[in-house]
């Protein structure tokens, strides 16, 4: 079934009063359980699309659907997990967790019973009254995708969430997210510029093309989980995407070379 | 893994170290004091003695002049201060809310951040009259753009991805305005409500001397036509004082505890 649909997206910025095109007519099908990885150039508009999913920011034309009905604003139904720094300072780590439940409406207890049980599987329980600047930036990431996950979202929307890790604790979110997402069947995006990472997470790899971004190929990644980092047999997928994406790295290059 | 938490730090202030140091500083200073009335230097009336300062001490407290005048003058500053906060972060948020008007009142208002409080006081004579809402005036103008310009731009300058976070998660309207824009923006307004405290201070103190006949800022300005240096410095030391624990013992603490939650005095 589709769970979401991105129909001809197009978003413009306005750049010191030039119109530059971000978006160039994206086209992109979600199925039911999908863990969908985008990867592009850095700054290619990979992260304006994941936005405008989110509702955060709007298309100048074209449509989302989610579930067949249109939408245009924010909502719990589509989580995002940013890059890093969007937790909140001023609560502790547990009522970060609960802080989308308690918008929701969701009564104390509850709230309290859920976000313990997401605590749990990110193995933060330990953690939950401390504040967020007593955690290391691995543990931070953790807090994030608990208090995602904690809002039963239709899709889980991730924004290079793993970018600012180093890469022993990226392998192992790198394994634990896969578990997770067999474990919660939830809907992924996931957007990186680490064609890495994508291969071991995406069941699908869509690869954008430079600015302005357009879906340039898309690659079924078809093995057995949880795949490990270190995996020789994944180094063929590995290649092929990089095989699509270097042409529009040295394009972006070029760009900002001018 | 093989993360570990960052341990939390303790707070020094308040510590008997300090309280060791400040009475040491005291004392010496009590000494050079001492030292520079013998001296002779200056005459008795101009410079009295530490002693002679610790009578008038308890002269002005025996006629219940110096704990009046305390009472009248934070009486009034409390009044004032409280108007200054609730007007000021009223306009602050209208100037976040119309930007146009924010902007233009922004520039405007630095202008007034600036103007000396005494220079009020002529203008709050003519146009309030020589009492106490003429003093309350004085002490709002000095106060109220500091908390304006500090709710407008402390707002401003939250970092978007909290918005972004909390909007993504369904927060909207008034919950978003008190559950993320207020805490996030707490650090940067605690630091303008310590600034307008301090404006505020200043500018009761220059009002009273000119336009009160109580108050702590009248008792100086009565110490001086005696030509009583004794109740002149009696009364300063007063109003450091007072100065000195209302930021310490209120917005010193506040300011500390917002700051460790935030994780922002680990380098202390």
């Amino acid at each position: 079934m589709t769970k979401l649909q991105a129909k001809n997206i197009v978003k413009h910025f306005d750049h010191n009063g030039n119109s530059v095109l971000a978006l160039d007519g994206i086209n992109l099908n979600v199925e039911e359980g999908d863990f969908i990885c985008i990867v592009g150039p850095s700054g290619c508009g990979k992260s304006t699309f994941l936005n405008v999913v989110a509702g955060l920011e709007k298309p100048n034309s074209g449509e989302i659907l989610l579930n067949g009905k249109p939408i245009s604003t924010p909502g719990p139904d589509r989580i995002m997990v940013f890059q890093e720094g969007a937790l909140f300072p001023w609560l502790k780590v547990i009522d970060n967790v609960e802080f989308g439940l308690k918008m929701a409406g969701i009564p104390k207890g509850e709230r309290r019973q859920i976000s313990e049980r997401y605590l749990d599987m990110m193995q933060l329980t330990k953690f939950a009254d401390s504040y967020i600047y007593q955690l290391s930036t691995g543990m931070k990431q953790r807090v994030a995708i608990a208090r995602a996950l904690a809002m039963d979202p239709e899709i889980l929307l991730m924004d290079e969430p793993f970018a600012a890790l180093d890469s022993q604790t990226r392998d192992l979110l790198l394994v634990e997210l896969q578990l997770i997402w067999e474990r919660t069947k939830k809907t992924i995006i996931f957007v990186t510029h680490n064609i890495s990472e994508s291969v071991i997470l995406g069941n699908r790899v869509v690869v954008f093309k430079n600015r302005p971004a357009k879906i340039k190929k898309e690659f079924v990644i078809d093995y057995r989980r949880p795949r490990l980092a270190e995996d020789e047999n994944l180094q063929k997928y590995y290649h092929q995407i990089l095989e699509e994406l270097k042409s529009e790295v040295m394009a972006r290059i070029k760009d900002e070379n001018q | 893994m093989s993360e570990k938490i960052i341990s939390e730090k303790k707070t020094s202030y308040g510590s008997l170290d300090d309280v060791a140091n400040t009475a040491l500083f005291m004392a010496v200073f009590i000494g050079v004091w001492q030292i520079v009335f013998m001296l002779g230097i200056w005459p008795k009336i101009s410079l009295p003695s530490p002693y002679m300062v610790a009578e008038s001490f308890v002269k002005i407290i025996w006629n219940h002049s110096l704990p009046v005048s305390i009472g009248v003058t934070l009486a009034r500053l409390v009044a004032a201060f409280v108007i200054s906060i609730a007007l000021g972060t009223l306009i602050g948020l209208v100037m976040i809310k119309f930007k146009g008007f924010g902007k233009m009142l922004s520039s405007f208002s630095a202008g007034l951040l600036s103007f000396p409080s005494i220079a009020w006081v002529p203008f709050s004579i003519l146009l309030i009259g020589f009492n106490d809402f003429g003093i309350l005036f004085v002490v709002i103008m000095s106060s109220i753009f500091s908390i304006m310009i500090s709710t407008y731009s402390s707002i401003r300058n939250i970092p978007p991805i909290y918005l972004d976070a909390a909007k993504n998660m369904g927060a909207k309207g008034f919950y978003l305005f008190r559950h993320v824009t207020i805490p996030a923006a707490t650090p940067s307004l605690i630091i303008g409500i310590r600034q307008a405290w301090s404006f505020a201070w200043h500018a009761i103190i220059g009002a009273e001397i000119l336009m009160s006949i109580v108050g702590l800022g009248h008792i100086l300005s009565v110490g001086r036509d005696f030509l009583d240096m004794g109740q002149v410095i009696a009364s300063m030391i007063t109003i450091f004082a007072i100065g000195l624990l209302v930021d310490r013992l209120l917005l010193f603490k506040l300011d500390e505890r917002v700051r460790r939650k935030w994780g922002l005095d680990q380098h202390r």
